[in-house]
């Protein structure tokens, strides 16, 4: 017999177990925001316990049991938009290298990477911000208000940032924020959160964003102009008729049997960064997951 | 001995699993404002008399895949008394394949029933 919406929580969070953190996160939401507002419109009939009530509420929205079947249920049938079978392991070892152009995962990585210096300094700054003046603030009254409203906005963030790498990384994250009780104090709400250890894992995430993001950054233009560079270089010395190669204060021209050559390499190095990208995309997932989602 | 309450359930569970779509996608459609889980919930309940076709925990994740395939969209609201809640409401591209969806259950619905019948 279940009686509250905490062990029904409790209960549905076991009965999933296994299941997808992300989809585990969902399922929880749903069913805290369903039965309190059912809860609260019973509230209106007095002549009804509480207990009877959420007995008779359970049995309208379905056992644990049940409600995780549907949550497992659906979550088989959808997958994350860019997600899809991996390639055959007997398929030529041509086409597997060639292959990584056909895979969105891998262009959804480079543009992550490339977007991460600017989501990276924005999250970097309010972090830095907002817990910096959270704790200076805190001799003032004020500062528990400041302090409530900093720590949800790193759920907003952590909710943003799961869309962004779900879309861009095809990783399956939550696309609920977690459920916040509405009828109890700041001081209580502030203290809540602050024992949630995902606000302290979103926190580290978030302030080391702006490194990784300059490292990403970084990694995919150097590679990038590399790769242009080889493969422009003959081009460019047959339209100018300027030497390619300068060694000191010698110029060479670069032989004409070198242009496929360097062109070649040029493409080569370019497949090369794809892959690690599509790589470090998915290393970057998993490690988002850790730190973002509720477990 | 077969089993017939087991089996009735499993058969409603597996119609249900499309037709679960339909019927949102037609609610929020006929909709004239967005609505809250809880509240399809009540007025499915309304539809569906004293017999209860599925659990209300199952609509949710069934909005959450058609909120990921862009037919409906969702944005939660701070409401006056208790916790703030999630609003559904159809996109146009949901409108346009409830359309479709309909006829496809129609012709469905005379195809079953006239195979039911016999001819």
């Amino acid at each position: 017999m279940i009686k509250s919406v905490e062990e029904y929580l409790d209960v549905l969070k076991n009965e999933l177990k296994g299941s997808d953190a992300a989809t585990i996160q969902d399922a929880l939401a749903d069913a805290e925001e369903h039965l309190r507002v059912a809860l609260a419109n019973f509230g209106e009939q007095p002549e009804r316990s509480e207990e009877d009530a959420l007995q008779q509420v359970i049995e309208q929205y379905g056992s644990p049991e049940e409600t995780a079947s549907a949550y497992r249920e659906v979550e088989r049938r959808t997958l994350p938009s860019l997600r899809r079978e991996t390639p055959a392991q007997r398929d030529p070892a041509l086409k597997r290298f060639l292959g990584v152009y056909d895979d969105p995962k891998a262009w959804g990585a480079l543009l992550y990477m490339l977007t991460s210096l600017v989501t990276g300094t924005v999250y970097f700054t309010w972090v830095v911000t907002g817990f910096s003046l959270s704790l200076s603030f805190a001799i003032f009254v004020f500062g528990l208000l400041f302090a409530v409203f900093f720590t949800v906005s790193m759920r907003g963030l952590a909710l943003l940032e799961g869309r962004i790498v779900e879309g861009l990384l095809g990783i399956r994250m939550p696309r609920r924020a977690t459920f916040f009780q509405k009828d109890i104090t700041w001081l209580n709400r502030l203290k809540n959160n602050l024992m949630d250890k995902h606000l302290w894992l979103s926190l580290i995430y978030f302030f080391l964003q702006l490194p990784l993001g300059v490292i990403y950054f970084t990694l995919i233009i150097t590679l990038f102009s590399i790769s242009v560079a080889l493969m422009a270089a003959p081009l460019v010395q047959s339209i100018t008729d300027f030497p390619m190669i300068s060694v000191g204060m010698a110029r060479y021209y670069l032989p004409l049997w070198a242009a496929p050559l360097f062109i070649l390499t040029g493409f080569l190095i370019w497949t090369l960064t794809m892959h690690l990208g599509r790589l470090i995309g998915q290393l970057h997932g998993r490690y988002a997951k850790m730190f973002l989602v509720t477990e | 001995m077969i089993d017939s309450s087991t089996l009735t359930k499993k058969f409603q569970k597996e119609m249900n699993a499309g037709i679960a779509s339909l019927v949102l996608l037609s609610v929020l459609d006929k909709s004239q404002e967005p609505m809250y889980g809880y509240q399809i919930a009540k007025l499915l309940e309304e539809y569906s008399g004293d017999t209860s076709f599925m659990k209300q925990g199952a609509l949710y994740p069934v909005l959450h895949s058609l909120e990921n395939s862009g037919l409906l969209e969702s944005k939660v609201e701070p409401s006056v008394s208790g916790p703030p809640r999630r609003y559904y409401e159809i996109t146009n591209d949901g409108h346009e394949t409830l359309v479709v969806w309909q006829s496809v259950w129609k012709q469905m619905n005379s195809f079953v029933d006239r195979a039911i019948k016999g001819g």
